[in-house]
């Protein structure tokens, strides 16, 4: 596969507060040193130049020394919180603002949708606004004739197309704006952030459109979206940008699992010391307790195929009896999705450890709480400790065609066989 | 091999922005885009308006009886051989496509931002329909006027009056739009970046106005104060676009050269500017 996308230090800087100097005084004024007296620029020093002094605050780097390739066929996901630089890379491969250092070489046409509806207008009809967002993006007259029927019959909206776009309602008009984008033929395609409108039906539409982009026309796609698991479902390989510079590049399960677990950091993870008071009673304390998918690091996602471990230590404080300890599962809605004993343990003044392994491919896309009771001979409850732990469950969805959320409590794989009768007979259950 | 691997991009980004790079072949990739923006603006002008397309002449029009009763009735500034009506309206034709064609292009990164900052497509289009639009506009006017001229004619209130400068009208309208653009390109830079002189530009085009032989000859004005006329490179235009219609008018072809002379120069310059600071100005705005 040939390279068809080239980022070379890519830096962006941005100069806070006033744009430019602010009046005309001022740049006449630089103007003047700079380009008359052929000195140094009296107001702004710039960051690119080294022999510079650095100014001290007042320069944004929206991104720094960003480099990067794209292969034919690829499509890479940019992933990143608020602010990380991610709209300022598309709009730099866009063409729309210029970067301040650094290069982008490419081949091929390429189209970018930073927006839904981009050179719409609310006076014009259906038709015509399919015509006009069409030039603006970049095709001709023949080139949206040809696609008239195929955008049309995508939106959906065949009875409106004579009406003023102003009168549609906004889902209408969400369908229509895309799928002009839709109808698009680049050999490079930046989509940014478009899902985060219309409702889920849309939305699955939409990948389904960008999948087919890429699979069937070989299309190279650069694709930002907050819902990773979008990113995760969409695309090959997976750029995460922080603070404007490349924080990891690489295969979308690694760079997007990575991604996700920043935000979990010591969430599934609790311990308890002196210092911090410890939950118990005269029997019992916890000390700590730990969820993580099995052989992983608590700050790692729990994906639904990742069997989960939890972890508790606990003191005892009293002896002569039998301790159970019982967790119960609960989805987010209370739903009990389990109440799980564990076998009994003499108590004794010692640390003690319980372990529970919940296999993978059990639990479904969701989030889960945990609530605990210790339990005297069996049958007396000595020690509650309801919603101890939540966690979350995450469907990362790769190669898979369907994009809404799964119903149901739990999504276990559960064998299943289909077939004309004659076929069926040769397959068994196994 | 390297060289190889350079000659193979299509297309490359930098921060460098150049004065000259118009890509002509991508200009006329976009020009779809320039008529579906001029058919936008004919539509979106009459949508949902009771008189439609007749606004186009029913706005000089009604300009036209007010500068018949105020500059002709009550200021009694003199037209020479020529009635009021005719002189009035071939001045205002005139100056309307030229300063619409100039106040369109001025705002055009302000009333844009939105597509701007959101899709690519060569920027000069935008301006380019602005004036297109604008010089449609003038073309159903300035039919306009000439079958008010030829009814002139026919009732015999007035000459013949086409002489071989008639055929030179195109050429001074062109170069009209020309200055026009070129000031609008210029403009819609500056103001872009000083939102100041979003308040200077309507009066400034209405004081610009009044030092246009638009609705005074130039044989009228106090020999005092002619230079300020003068130096327009409007005037010669004005005198030579009534000569050429109605026969009347002042001006020398040195004139007509300077104001072409300075119409090529300043379009020149306005698009090498706008090609060069556009990129920058997305920033800005």
């Amino acid at each position: 596969m040939s390279t068809v996308l080239e980022v070379e230090n890519i830096s962006k800087y941005y100069q806070l507060g006033m744009t430019g100097s602010g009046s005309i005084k001022k740049d006449l004024q630089r103007w003047w040193t700079v380009n008359v007296l052929g000195r140094k620029e009296p107001f702004f020093n710039d960051p690119a130049s080294a022999d510079l002094p650095k100014p001290k605050n007042d320069i944004l780097w929206a991104l720094k020394d960003v480099s990067f390739e794209v292969k034919q066929g690829e499509v890479l996901g940019i992933v990143g919180s608020n602010g990380s630089g991610k709209s300022t890379l598309l709009k730099i491969l866009s063409r729309i603002v210029r970067p301040s250092s650094g290069m982008v070489r490419g081949t091929g046409k390429i189209n970018s949708l930073l927006e839904i509806g981009t050179g719409f207008n609310a006076d014009l009809t259906g038709r015509e606004n399919i015509f006009m967002s069409g030039y603006f993006l970049g095709m001709n007259k023949q080139e949206v004739q040809q696609r008239f029927d195929a955008i049309v019959d995508f939106s959906g909206v065949e009875r409106f197309i004579d009406t003023p776009v102003k009168r549609y309602s906004t889902g209408m008009y969400m369908r229509l704006a895309f799928s002009v984008a839709a109808h698009l033929e680049p050999d490079i395609l930046i989509v940014d952030e478009v899902l985060a409108v219309g409702d889920t039906e849309f939305q699955t539409k939409c990948l389904t459109k960008m999948k087919e982009a890429s699979h069937v026309h070989g299309r190279t796609i650069l694709f930002v979206s907050h819902d990773a698991q979008a990113v995760a479902n969409l695309c090959t390989t997976a750029l995460w940008l922080q603070q404007g510079e490349i924080h990891e590049m690489g295969a979308t399960n690694r760079v997007v699992g990575n991604y996700l677990s920043s935000f979990r950091k010591g969430e599934h993870s609790q311990t308890w010391d002196k210092n911090n008071p410890t939950p118990g009673n005269e029997y019992v304390t916890i000390n700590r307790i730990e969820i993580a998918a099995f052989g992983e690091s608590p700050d790692h996602i729990i994906t639904v195929h990742d069997p989960i471990q939890v972890d508790i230590d606990l003191s005892c404080w009293c002896e002569g009896f039998d301790l159970e300890v019982c967790l119960s599962l609960h989805t987010e809605d209370g739903v009990c999705v389990f109440d799980m004993g564990s076998p009994n343990s003499k108590a004794e003044i010692k640390e003690f450890r319980y372990t529970m392994l919940i296999p993978g491919n059990l639990l479904n896309d969701n989030c889960y709480t945990l609530s605990l009771v210790i339990l005297k001979n069996n049958t007396q409850s000595i020690f509650e400790f309801p919603e101890c732990a939540t966690f979350e469950v995450q469907d990362l969805r790769e190669g898979m065609t369907y994009f809404g959320q799964w119903n149901g409590i739990i999504r276990p794989q559960v064998k299943v066989e289909f077939a004309a009768k004659e076929v069926y007979k040769q397959i068994t259950l196994t | 091999m390297e060289e190889d691997r350079t000659a193979s991009w299509d297309w490359r980004i930098t921060a460098h922005t150049s004065w000259w790079s118009l890509n002509w072949r991508e200009l006329w990739s976009y020009h779809h885009l320039l008529t579906g923006l001029v058919r936008r603006e004919f539509i979106l002008y009459y949508k949902q308006t009771f008189l439609g397309p007749i606004w186009m002449l029913l706005q000089p029009t009604l300009t036209l009886l007010v500068y018949v009763s105020i500059f002709g009735k009550l200021v009694g500034i003199p037209t020479g051989t020529v009635p009021p009506a005719l002189f009035y309206l071939a001045g205002i034709v005139l100056w309307n496509f030229f300063s619409e064609g100039f106040v369109g292009t001025s705002k055009i990164f302000q009333d844009n931002i939105h597509i701007f900052s959101k899709v690519y497509f060569p920027r000069i289009i935008l301006p380019l329909s602005v004036l297109a639009v604008h010089a449609l506009r003038f073309l159903i006017q300035l039919s306009f006027l000439l079958l008010l001229i030829l009814c002139f004619w026919i009732f015999g209130e007035l000459p013949y009056t086409f002489n071989t400068y008639t055929l030179f009208v195109p050429v001074i309208v062109v170069l009209v739009g020309a200055l026009g653009l070129a000031f609008g390109l210029c403009f819609s830079l500056l103001t872009a970046k000083y939102r100041d002189l979003n308040n200077l530009v309507p009066t400034g085009i209405r004081l610009f106005m009044f030092l246009t032989p638009v609705i005074y000859p130039i044989a009228g004005t106090p020999e005092k104060f002619r230079w300020m006329v003068l130096w327009n490179p409007l005037t010669p235009l004005f005198e030579a676009f009534k000569f050429s219609l109605l026969e009347e008018g002042t001006f020398t072809i040195l004139q007509l050269i300077y104001s072409g002379t300075l119409a090529v120069l300043l379009l020149f310059l306005a698009l090498i500017s706008f090609n060069k600071q556009g990129d920058k100005l997305i920033d800005i705005v």
